[in-house]
């Protein structure tokens, strides 16, 4: 996969950024996080998850998944990509607390045994609005979308919703309600068109939107292509200037683009996407982009993206000196805040880390946003590091990141790939299964605060949240979580999309740190405020817009 | 009293549960030590003497700057918050620190006891926000001193009515899961009543019609909101507001970053051990008592008042007695949350038996063994004013989720120790006080109203003999 001219660049890059980040004396440690680190256990074969993504050079990338609730039960079974090996669908059979416990359901799709196999990765989404989550299915070839039904059960929908499945190497998915829809509309990343003279260098394939046609059922007949395609792995619809209108974020991979960059496209209803360019304030931005993640990393009420890549991750806040998200103008603010990730924290290789999925999400409870990195090499790429663990990097009160992978217990030997961060056992804390490549997938039970002296312990306080509106977009996609907390606010958004080809639906998480209750306000997809709903910590909260008051959830199991 | 001091301190190093610092006899310092709770926990019940003197002691004491009194860049705010600007004065009025001792407000008539007006506090929304500067009720919600006497058994039966009710909840969500139908179940606990809840087949469970108790079940029997569930989650919040003395479990490097959060100066200035001996020391304060030795025209009056209490409907809120299963009093205590030390944090529990102290044997016991608590509260919220009677509604901020004139059913064992009367103590005299209910006790308000003067008067006899024994 690697060219010489390429990792010569690229050598070169990473020597000059670890002269800018490397510390200044060998003597110097590394930072120490100051609270809680979370004990994460695996117990992949103990629960049953025994899945593999492996594969020829398609499946170097891609190696993700799907969490969704798909027998009503709150709890989130998964549905794991294995690339030349079939995807799987794993029932989650844990109780409350208890340890995880995954049954595999065999998925037979309108009979066709071999529809499950070359698949990248999936995305949950409930398309048609029915209460059931559908998948859409990135696959080498033609995409599925699988209309979910009771109990777990799927069957293919991509004649039903008019979706000849944009067929190609399709590595990135996002989706949102656009204004006034009545379902979603997608947008769909390729990777390298491998028939196209040259292959692989300079011959990324155009990505591709769809726009819902008119109807009472989901139709997906007219592609719109988003072109220049400079081989997409991964895709956000992110509001990154609150203007209610969320724009496509696409993240790239320069290996094999020619004159390409990051790119944001701007999806205004009725009109045709346009890029934003150098006119708009879009800087150029080359890396091997693998991964997007979105958060507000710190409570201004813009999201800040971290990017993953080979060497530096970057981490991007919107520059103030820009205007309030009058331009998209972004600043690395990766060094500053510890979180490049750019190389191995662990294990004596110190080659450059590829990174891939990345991640917001409280894996502590202190009420402050840790980023989780997925690591591994593409396959053998000698020029980066062999052993790569996964990065856990806690955020601390002083605005910065620190490495807690080694003590959380996730630093393993595996090649990394997709990830899906999700309470699988509802006590509260996050949970984090992990798909590696050409190895199981791990999973990692989140078992409370590390405590040397004897078992964990309790972390900070907690809610998940389910938002409900009526139809369409009955699980509010876009919709912001304004969560106050003392003086502060934590944010969360409910998005499709991001992350490397994975991604989850259901519970909101939301660290609260020592907080006993919280008022939530929601700006719901068409940008209505709502009033504040009152909370108890550590409950499982459902705010209906069609209610005053939010009620609790409890599990029955 | 200095030789028994010694002797405590002596005790609590023999147990090791006592850092042994360097300070001479005459030091202003209250801690030249600190009260190890693993110590504590582990050297079990012969600690525990010790352990409640070193509280008597704390509460008592009067924190000095060497200790960490103060909170110049930190707010009163029961989450971590730094003040924006400035620097917060030794001592304010408004929103603190107002105090340097417990005992500065919780003196009347004996050490844990209530205070007069002039020891009113103010709290705010700012509780959990910023700092305020104005007594207005616009900014803040001024409060009379509660009486600690008899908290241990306090928050013995709110445990218990907290495991009663989420347990009806439980089993009410278990069975709609079942079954596929909504379960509606009463939530009663110890007789009292606190609305019902529906728990639907897919586990979402209605609270609208949940009444005087917080939506997660828990029931909060302290301060006039009943808006804290423990002794120690009450003492962090109190060192910190009143006095400016953060506690390492709320304040410390791990929910801040910082070991001085407040910047006072001096670093994790409040362990765990401290609370604890606070805590077990309020604890341990006898239960308030009717008094005997009462002239006979008081002793007559008050039992026909004891009667016409009941008669009048007074007690339908003010429940005479509640029982108690278990006095075993444990610290952590089982329903605190993040950054109240919780059960889980520590290795072993401290354990105080109140049965064991000498009050335990004026209580009496029902024909089940358990205790009866003779408090005069259901431990529930109610909503005191209606558009006639008024007089209680006079503040003008929520607090913690719960209405501005809704309160907690005070507890009116000591009631006649711990004048003047209401959340504010507007209220100089008994009689005063029962005409200001409004609200759910307007029923029982009018009814003691169309009595006659004798029957009024048996009534305050009655309450009036209900008092905290002076005899510290």
């Amino acid at each position: 996969m690697s060219a010489a001219t390429m990792t010569q660049r690229l050598t070169l890059a990473f020597a000059a950024f670890l002269l800018l980040v490397a510390p200044a004396r060998a003597e110097d440690a590394p930072p120490k996080p100051l609270g809680d680190i979370p004990a994460m256990h695996e117990e992949a074969a103990a629960a049953g998850l025994n899945s593999v993504y492996d594969g020829p050079w398609e499946f170097f990338v891609g190696g993700g998944g799907a969490a969704l609730d798909c027998d009503g039960s709150g709890f989130s079974s998964v549905f794991l990509a294995g690339g030349k090996n079939r995807a799987r669908l794993l029932v989650n059979k844990s109780v409350s607390g208890g340890p995880l416990r995954f049954e595999e359901k065999p998925l037979v799709i309108d009979g066709a045994p071999h529809t499950l196999e070359n698949v990248i990765g999936a995305y949950p989404i409930d398309i048609d609005g029915d209460g059931h989550m559908d998948l859409f299915v990135l696959r080498v070839g033609e995409n599925l979308l699988l209309k979910g039904g009771p109990d777990c059960t799927f069957t293919l929908a991509n004649k039903e919703w008019s979706f000849e499945g944009d067929p190609g190497w399709t590595t990135a998915f996002a989706a949102f309600w656009e204004p006034g829809q009545k379902f979603p509309t997608l947008a769909i990343g390729h990777y390298v068109d491998r028939h196209a003279p040259g292959s692989p260098y300079g011959v990324c394939e155009d990505n591709s939107l769809f726009r819902p046609q008119p109807g009472d059922a989901p139709n997906y007949s007219v592609r719109t292509p988003l072109a220049p395609g400079f081989c997409a792995l991964s895709m956000l619809f992110t509001d990154w200037n609150n203007s209610g209108l969320p724009s496509l974020r696409v993240s790239n991979d320069r290996q094999y683009y020619r004159g390409g960059e990051e790119q944001m496209w701007r999806i205004e209803p009725g009109k045709d996407p346009k890029l934003y360019g150098r006119a708009d304030g879009w800087r150029h931005v080359s890396i091997f982009g693998m991964g997007i993640a979105e958060g507000d990393i710190d409570g201004e009420g813009y999201p800040e993206y971290a990017l993953t890549s080979m060497g530096d991750t970057k981490l991007q806040k919107l520059d103030p000196e820009a205007g309030k998200g009058e331009a998209p103008v972004y600043r690395d603010i990766a060094v500053e805040r510890g979180a490049t990730a750019h190389q191995p924290y662990f294990g004596g290789d110190f080659k450059p880390s590829t990174g891939w999925h990345a991640e917001f999400a409280d894996f502590n409870n202190a009420g402050l946003l840790d980023l989780f990195i997925s690591k591994g090499n593409v396959d053998q790429m000698p020029d980066f590091a062999a052993f790569d663990p996964n990065n856990l990097l806690l955020g601390q009160w002083n605005g910065k990141f620190v490495e807690a992978g080694v003590e959380a217990g996730i630093a393993l030997n595996r090649k990394g790939r997709g990830a899906l961060i999700a309470d699988f056992n509802l006590d509260g804390k996050l949970d984090l299964l992990v798909i590696n490549r050409g190895s199981p997938a791990s999973l990692f039970r989140n078992l409370g605060a590390k405590n040397d002296s004897g078992p964990p312990t309790p972390m900070g306080n907690w809610n998940e949240i389910r938002l409900i509106e009526p139809n369409p977009n009955r699980n509010a996609i876009g919709a912001k979580l304004a969560i106050k907390i003392g003086t502060r606010t934590i944010y969360r958004t409910i998005q499709i999309g991001g992350g490397d080809a994975s991604g989850h639906a259901g519970w909101i998480h939301a660290g609260l740190g020592t907080a006993e209750r919280a008022e939530i306000r929601v700006k719901w997809p068409d940008g209505e405020w709502s009033h504040p709903y009152r909370v108890f910590a550590k409950q499982f909260v459902v705010i209906d817009r069609t209610k005053a008051q939010a009620s609790y959830w409890y599990a029955g199991r | 009293m200095k030789s028994a001091a010694m002797a405590v301190a002596a005790a609590l190093v023999a147990f090791g549960a006592i850092d042994q610092g360097l300070s001479a006899s005459w030091d202003e310092k209250v801690f030249a030590s600190h009260v190890d709770f693993d110590a504590v926990a582990k050297a079990g019940a012969q600690a525990l003497p010790a352990l409640i003197e070193r509280g008597r002691q704390l509460f008592k004491a009067k924190f000095t700057l060497e200790d960490g009194a103060g909170r110049p860049k930190a707010t009163q705010a029961i989450i971590p918050t730094k003040r924006k600007h400035g620097v917060n004065p030794p001592f304010t009025r408004t929103s603190g620190p107002d105090s340097n001792s417990c005992f500065g407000c919780h003196n009347d008539p004996i050490v844990g006891g209530s205070g007069d007006v002039i020891a009113n506090v103010f709290v705010s929304e700012g509780f959990e926000s910023a700092e305020f500067d104005n007594v207005d009720p616009t900014f803040s919600s001024e409060r009379h001193t509660i009486a600690l006497m008899g908290a241990g058994l306090v928050e013995l039966l709110a445990r218990e009515m907290t495991a009663d009710l989420q347990g009806e909840r439980n089993d009410a969500v278990k069975r709609a899961w079942t079954s596929g139908e909504t379960e509606t179940v009463d939530l009663v606990s110890k007789g009292v009543r606190f609305g019902a809840i529906a728990a639907h087949p897919d586990g979402i469970v209605d609270l609208d019609r949940i009444e005087g108790v917080d939506a997660d079940l828990i029931v909060r029997p302290f301060s006039r909101k009943g808006v804290f569930t423990s002794l120690r989650q009450f003492t962090i919040n109190a060192m910190n507001v009143h006095h400016g003395m953060e506690a390492l479990e709320r304040f410390g490097v791990r929910w801040t970053g910082s070991h001085d959060f407040s910047e006072s100066g001096v670093p994790d200035a409040v362990t765990p051990g401290d609370i604890s001996a606070m805590t077990l020391f309020q604890a341990s304060l006898p239960p308030p008592v009717v008094r005997k030795d009462l002239p006979d025209d008081w002793r007559l009056a008050a039992a026909e008042g004891a009667k016409d209490f009941a008669a009048l409907g007074c007690s339908s809120c003010h429940i005479q007695q509640l029982p108690l299963k278990s006095m075993i009093f444990t610290d952590p205590a089982p329903y605190d949350m993040a950054g109240t030390l919780r059960v889980g944090e520590t290795g072993e529990e401290i354990k105080l038996d109140l049965s064991t102290l000498p009050f335990a044997g004026q209580l009496q016991r029902n024909d089940k063994g358990e205790w009866l608590v003779p408090l005069f509260s259901d431990l529930k919220r109610h909503l005191m004013v209606d558009s006639l009677v008024n007089a209680l509604g006079n503040e003008l901020q929520a607090q913690r989720f719960v209405e501005r004139d809704v309160f907690l059913t005070p507890r009116l064992w000591g009631v006649g120790s711990t004048a003047p009367y209401g959340h504010r103590g507007d209220f100089r005299s008994l009689d005063e006080i029962i005409v200001a209910h409004g609200g759910e006790a307007r029923f029982a308000r009018d009814a003691y109203l169309g009595k006659d003067k004798a029957t009024r008067q048996n009534v305050i006899a009655f309450l009036r003999s209900l008092q905290i024994e002076a005899t510290q």
